[in-house]
């Protein structure tokens, strides 16, 4: 990332190849809004291009992603109108697999009930598994996007995890 | 649950999360293995969290790293804008920018090439030459401000972000221009187009209502982005004018706090 602030503009290319996907992912968890998120993703890497040299090469390129992610996602909330709320049944719909019939049908019912569930949880909450489960990091780096210790990151991690088995196991009965 | 089992639930988190190191696992476990009720909860969260495993991670389309790379494009010419380029350049730019209205340019293209030609054949006097040289270059001018008005229309945000970028080559930005940008910056609804703006106008701080028009846009402003933007410019600008401003807009209740902070450096930074 320091060579991009020195002006090689083409690093970030390789840059934005190797983690788009994941940023794109987080997005859409937290807003599961599908042409939105891809928005957003131009949005982020439009601000790090635009706010290189502000990049003090503290901590890591990807951390520093997500916490412009967390701002976009902010912003893109206010500026969208209130009540325009989605049906949590909705959702599973929207997610892939969800149309796409190339998968056993148990499976595809069971993912549709743990997206439903996920629907439900609290932004914090939901952010916290997003970062933890899809998108593979480690306690340590999460603490460092939401500007919390290691500790505390585990702590909501697994109140999180806690939570989201009580409404997945209450909408299987 | 016995009384120590609260401790547990942080091991759980890094557990499920292969962060534990061997000796930490083994003794979790052994945990598990002598207490039912965390056996059983944790087994519950486990499952859960087994399944999250199986979710597809969802997929952008293919327009996404298209856009980047125009985006990146973008950001590669505005870096060398900055060194320099002559109006030739800049009229196949131009040619090159706006496919609706080819047919257009070409006719005036070919009307200034030709009139270039009947200068050039025509006149003896070097010093009538440079006047209508002048003439000409006027014209291009006034080409590169209508299109730049039209573009600041388009429905598409990166669109109206080359039309803020034309400023830059207008030499003399009339009030026309100016009003448009201001418009700009207080409602588009894109924060890249308003950021993009707010860089024109600083190129424009020269005029004075440019300077009144940002310390007027500061408490319209409602993105913290934006906000510490706009607090830099008029860093920049050494503007004093926008003390006030900046006080107004600290007494705004859902302020962000990384900007409040922001603000109030840059106020005691212009008293
Ligand atoms: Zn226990």
């Amino acid at each position: 990332m320091l060579r991009v602030k020195a002006g090689d503009l083409d690093r970030m290319g390789l840059l934005f190849e190797r983690h788009y996907r994941a940023l794109y992912g987080f997005l859409f968890h937290m807003t599961y809004q599908r042409e939105a998120s891809e928005d957003m993703v131009q949005t982020v890497f439009y601000k790090m291009l635009r706010y290189r040299n502000s990049f003090t090469g503290d901590g890591e390129f990807v951390a520093w992603m997500y916490q412009i992610a967390r701002n976009v996602i902010k912003d893109n909330a206010k500026k969208n109108k209130p009540g325009t709320h989605y049906d949590a049944g909705e959702i599973a719909d929207r997610l892939p697999g969800g149309t796409s019939a190339d998968e056993g049908f148990e499976k595809k019912q069971e993912n549709a009930g743990l997206h439903r569930a996920m629907a439900k949880l609290s932004d914090d909450n939901r952010e916290i598994l997003t970062l933890s489960r899809f998108q593979e990091l480690k306690y340590q780096e999460i603490g460092h996007i939401l500007g919390i210790s290691e500790g505390a990151a585990k702590v909501r991690a697994f109140r999180a995890m806690q939570e989201l088995k009580d409404i997945y196991t209450k909408m299987e009965r | 649950m016995k009384m120590n089992c609260g401790q547990y639930e942080e091991k759980f988190s890094a557990w499920v999360n292969n962060e534990l190191t061997t000796a930490e696992r083994a003794e979790f476990e052994k945990h598990l293995a002598g207490c039912d009720g965390c056996m059983q909860e944790f087994t519950a969260m486990q499952q859960v969290w087994d399944l999250m495993g199986t979710i597809e991670a969802p997929e952008p389309s293919a327009h996404v790293p298209v856009k980047f790379k125009a985006m990146l494009n973008t950001f590669k010419e505005s870096a060398e804008e900055k060194k320099g380029i002559s109006i030739k350049e800049q009229l196949a730019r131009l040619w090159q920018w706006q496919p609706r209205w080819p047919l257009a340019y070409s006719l005036v293209i070919v009307l200034i090439s030709f009139t270039c030609g009947y200068f050039v054949f025509r006149t003896g006097s070097a010093g009538k030459q440079d006047e209508q040289l002048k003439a000409l270059s006027s014209q291009v001018h006034e080409l590169k401000q209508t299109m730049m008005l039209a573009l600041l229309e388009n429905p598409s945000a990166s669109e109206r972000i080359r039309g803020v970028s034309y400023t830059s080559e207008i030499k003399h930005a009339d009030k026309e221009v100016i009003d448009a940008l201001f418009a700009t910056l207080n409602n588009d609804p894109n924060v890249n187009v308003r950021l993009s703006t707010l860089d024109a106008l600083t190129h424009l701080a020269s005029h004075p209502e440019v300077r009144q028009g940002l310390i007027q846009s500061i408490i319209q402003q409602d993105s913290p982005l934006m906000q510490s933007a706009i607090a830099d410019v008029m860093l920049k600008l050494q503007e004093k004018g926008s003390v006030n401003s900046f006080k107004q807009l600290l007494k705004q209740k859902d302020l962000n706090p990384g900007v409040k902070d922001k603000i109030r450096q840059t106020i005691t930074q212009l008293i």
